[in-house]
């Protein structure tokens, strides 16, 4: 019985002379403004955000609120893409459209099938200590803020020209290597996007009817796994990459037209599919 | 990776030394055993058996564990290989694809020291404060990778300690965990049925860098009032003990953790964007009070418990959610159900606040009959009702001819908390149940169960969740080593989230029918089954998750030697 005594004293002592440290320092968020990309020379790491959702998923506009804090934060530099993919994305037979696109479907599976919603794919890197590239809310601000404190090794330029006779969309694309990219397998993946779509949405206050859904993965202007780079990344080589898409008036039949001006090309540079990672990316209105 | 293939090279070499040895002396011993499970998967888009990787284009899907144990020159040896093909053991959604030693470990016992290193599984107390363990249903497999020393004093006084990190798949996590524990036993004078188990434990967490970062650019996005300042360490400790006297035995655990980070996924925070979401990175001290009395004589049982839980979400990181990263195990406070109906809706053990207590009790009529009555409620720690379920049970046998079991369960079930949907009503359903067993000389048998499960309705006249189930089984064991399954599951009564016909909306009822085959020889077993099974919850001790429906064809081998 002394033992026990003197091993109740003993760990008692070392917790109370253990107990301090030197704790690390928060500065929450006090209405800075958000961070901007001003120019292109100036431009710096830019972070893509995909994340998987649907109309079906209760939880999922508390992921949409987390991005949408997050933008108020990083501003520019933070690219969000929702795709509605997976179980919960089927529209309810009241719902105006439909947002479940195959590219969606595809990469869903692509990048790994979430375990949980709301979940999201930073800049489809494999962080350290994680073992998926899907991650829970909780671990989305730590990796964006990590991302961004990385040096682009690219700049992207992006020229959307649209052509509202025609609904024909041309993207310009300019990639500037900041360094030697080695990578044998290097590629450019588009986006179109589109914001401010009211529609149904689960929620966890019951089905609403005026959900506003945005950053939505309309369509791809290539592949899903992206378009290979053919050409040598050396710094200071420019390379010129043209893109071309007709908007269509409706995304299925039977929906109201498309509004192009809640459009967005993303843009990002990302290596391929042994390693998924996203070098930099940039959104720009098809519109200005 | 070096590190393990070196111990694998050590571990052959041992291993075929082994006969080497065995002319000089006993030549050690070898054990072991194989689980290995291969399921085929054949999309039901109705049940919402698709979408997933194997449904749409893998087909099939594998998990597997070799475990080899070796004890020679004083010295317990462990490996242990694992191999996941297309599993979709470790995401239900998803595909999981690797292979490779998941365990090793070695033991050794010197005098009175103790000394192990490697993966290993462990705990103190009941598990409160820290638990390493191993769940294959769930793919949880929590080891602890590192050291532990122990030391007896005597035969009624052992301390332990240890260090390491926890194992996630074949990779591991960063922070440290340590602990340590003393564990007393008093037996009573000579003649007495007094004995006396009191332990103390404790355990501390230090996160690494890169979670700490990570914490701190999370609480960054918060607003003031909802922002804290992190720590790298939390403790938790626990005091426990058992005492029996004659037929009574009791115990008692009390556990207290510091102030902790935690992320409970019920909490309310307004956004920097205006908008209120549910769920939340914390900071609070938390504590278990945990205590089972039981009694038995002469063919009464009687059992008691309860527990209260609050803040004890205990993590190698903050960020993990579900069932990953877990140091510690809360013991259920609910019976654990093996019929199909019965077994359908599971109370996860709650971290952040529950209060629960639970009531068996056993008694035994005559030689031929004996009844079982179980109560339990579990209500949040502002009195909200989570759980309630009174199970009755009325056994009647002759022995070795056959055998009868029949009663009634009555739940009540919070949908909101345990399938994590906000704003669902509490689910009331009532299930009869009866099971008959007929045994044929020559270990020969045959068993039948009929289970009805009727659940209530809201208020638009749709059935709570599936709502009505009709379960029927018969089981023919026509040879000592051969046994044969035929079951349905059918939503007799669909409700709100049975399935729907595509063009009409009508809600549909479905079978989910069942076919297995066992086979079994010496310490082998086979089964081949085919298999529709709804969603729903699967729990090993209180430790949860909701799993997909499942159509397909599964195969397992088990084998030990």
């Amino acid at each position: 019985m002394k033992y026990l005594l003197f091993g109740l004293i003993l760990g008692l002592t070392l917790l109370s002379t253990s107990c301090h440290e030197i704790p690390p320092v928060i500065n929450p968020f006090m209405g800075d403004p958000p961070d901007t990309t001003i120019d292109l020379e100036n431009q710096m790491r830019q972070v893509l955000i995909e994340e998987f959702t649907g109309v079906r998923c209760v939880q999922c506009p508390a992921g949409s609120a987390e991005i949408a804090s997050l933008l108020a934060i990083h501003g520019e530099r933070l690219v969000a893409v929702s795709i509605h993919a997976g179980d919960f994305s089927y529209p309810f037979p009241q719902s105006h459209y439909n947002f479940q696109t195959s590219e969606g479907e595809e990469l869903i599976n692509f990048l790994g099938p979430p375990i949980s919603y709301p979940s999201a794919v930073i800049d489809r890197t494999l962080f350290d200590g994680e073992a998926d590239l899907i991650l829970g809310r909780n671990d989305w601000a730590g990796y964006i803020a990590q991302e961004k404190a990385i040096d682009p090794v690219i700049k992207i330029a992006v020229v959307p020209n649209f052509n509202e006779t025609t609904r024909k969309l041309d993207v310009e694309v300019k990639l500037y290597p900041q360094e030697d990219i080695l990578d044998p397998d290097v590629r450019i993946s588009l986006m179109l996007t589109e914001s401010n779509i009211v529609d149904y949405q689960d929620t966890p206050d019951g089905k609403v009817d005026n959900y506003v859904h945005k950053h939505v993965l309309r369509d791809m202007l290539t592949s899903y796994l992206g378009e290979g780079i053919s050409e040598t990344l050396i710094s200071g080589i420019i390379i010129t990459k043209n893109f071309s898409y007709t908007v269509p008036e409706v995304w299925n039949a039977g929906e109201t037209a498309s509004n192009v001006e809640e459009m967005h090309v993303v843009v990002f540079v990302h290596l391929g599919t042994t390693t998924k990672e996203v070098l930099q990316a940039i959104e720009v209105p098809v519109i200005k | 990776m070096k590190f393990l293939q070196i111990c694998f090279a050590c571990w052959m070499v041992l291993w075929m030394a082994a006969p080497l040895h065995a002319q000089e002396s006993s030549g050690g011993r070898l054990s072991g055993n194989l689980e290995a499970n291969g399921n085929f998967f054949l999309r039901d888009t109705l049940i919402g058996a698709a979408n997933t990787p194997q449904y749409d284009r893998q087909i099939f899907g594998s998990d597997a564990w070799l475990n080899l144990n070796y004890s020679n020159w004083g010295f317990d040896f462990n490996l242990r290989f694992d191999a996941f093909n297309n599993s979709n053991l470790l995401n239900p959604q998803g595909s999981y694809t690797a292979l490779g030693f998941g365990r090793w470990s070695i033991h050794k016992e010197v005098e009175h020291f103790d000394f192990a290193a490697g993966y290993l599984y462990d705990q103190i107390g009941s598990g409160i404060i820290f638990r390493s363990y191993e769940q294959r249903a769930l793919l949880i497999d929590n080891a602890l990778v590192g050291l532990r020393v122990g030391y007896n004093f005597g035969p009624d006084l052992k301390v332990k300690a240890f260090t390491g990190v926890q194992k996630q798949q074949f990779d591991l996590y960063k922070s440290i965990i340590a602990g340590a524990s003393v564990d007393y036993f008093l037996v009573g004078k000579e003649g007495s049925k007094f004995t006396w188990a009191p332990g103390f434990g404790v355990v501390r967490r230090t996160l690494d860098d890169a979670t700490m970062n990570n914490l701190v650019a999370t609480i960054n996005t918060y607003l003031k009032e909802d922002a804290f300042v992190p720590t790298y360490t939390a403790y938790a400790m626990s005091m426990y003990q058992t005492l029996t006297w004659g037929p009574f035995t009791w115990y008692a655990e009390g556990a207290y953790k510091t102030k902790d980070n935690m992320s409970d996924p019920l909490a309310e925070r307004v956004t920097i964007s205006g908008d209120t979401i549910v769920g939340k990175l914390i900071q609070a001290p938390g504590s278990v009070l945990y205590t089972s009395f039981s009694f038995a004589k002469k063919g009464l049982g009687l059992t008691l418990e309860g527990k209260r839980t609050e803040n004890f979400s205990f993590r190698t990181r903050p960020q993990e959610e579900l069932n990953r990263g877990l140091i510690n195990f809360l013991p259920p406070t609910t019976r654990v159900n093996t019929y199909r109906l019965t077994a359908r809706y599971l109370p996860a053990t709650q971290e952040f606040g529950e209060l629960a207590f639970q009531v068996d009790a056993r008694y035994k009529i005559s030689k031929m009959a004996s009844v079982n009555v179980n109560f339990s409620n579990i209500t949040d720690l502002n009195g909200n009702q989570l759980y309630r379920e009174l199970f009755t049970e009325l056994l009647l046998k002759k022995t070795r001819k056959w055998q009868f079991t029949g009663g009634l369960q009555l739940q009540a079930y919070n949908q909101e908390a345990y399938f994590f949907k906000p704003g669902e009503p509490i689910l009331e359903n009532v299930t009869p149940y009866v099971d008959f067993l007929y045994r044929f000389p020559k270990r020969r048998s045959v068993r039948v169960e009929a289970q009805y499960m009727k659940t209530g309705e809201d208020g638009k006249g749709l059935g709570y969740d599936y709502g009505d189930w009709l379960f029927g089984l018969l089981e023919i064991s026509p040879a000592p080593k051969w046994t044969i399954t035929l079951s349905d599951m059918y939503n007799i009564g669909p409700g709100k989230n049975s399935p729907s016909d595509a063009s009409s909306g009508e809600k549909l009822t479905v079978h989910f029918p069942r076919f297995d085959v066992f086979y079994t020889h010496g310490a082998n077993r086979f089964s081949l089954s085919y298999v529709k099974q709804v969603e729903g919850v699967v729990c090993t001790g209180g430790v949860c998750r909701i799993e997909p429906a499942f159509s397909g064809v599964k195969f397992s081998v088990n084998s030990s030697f």
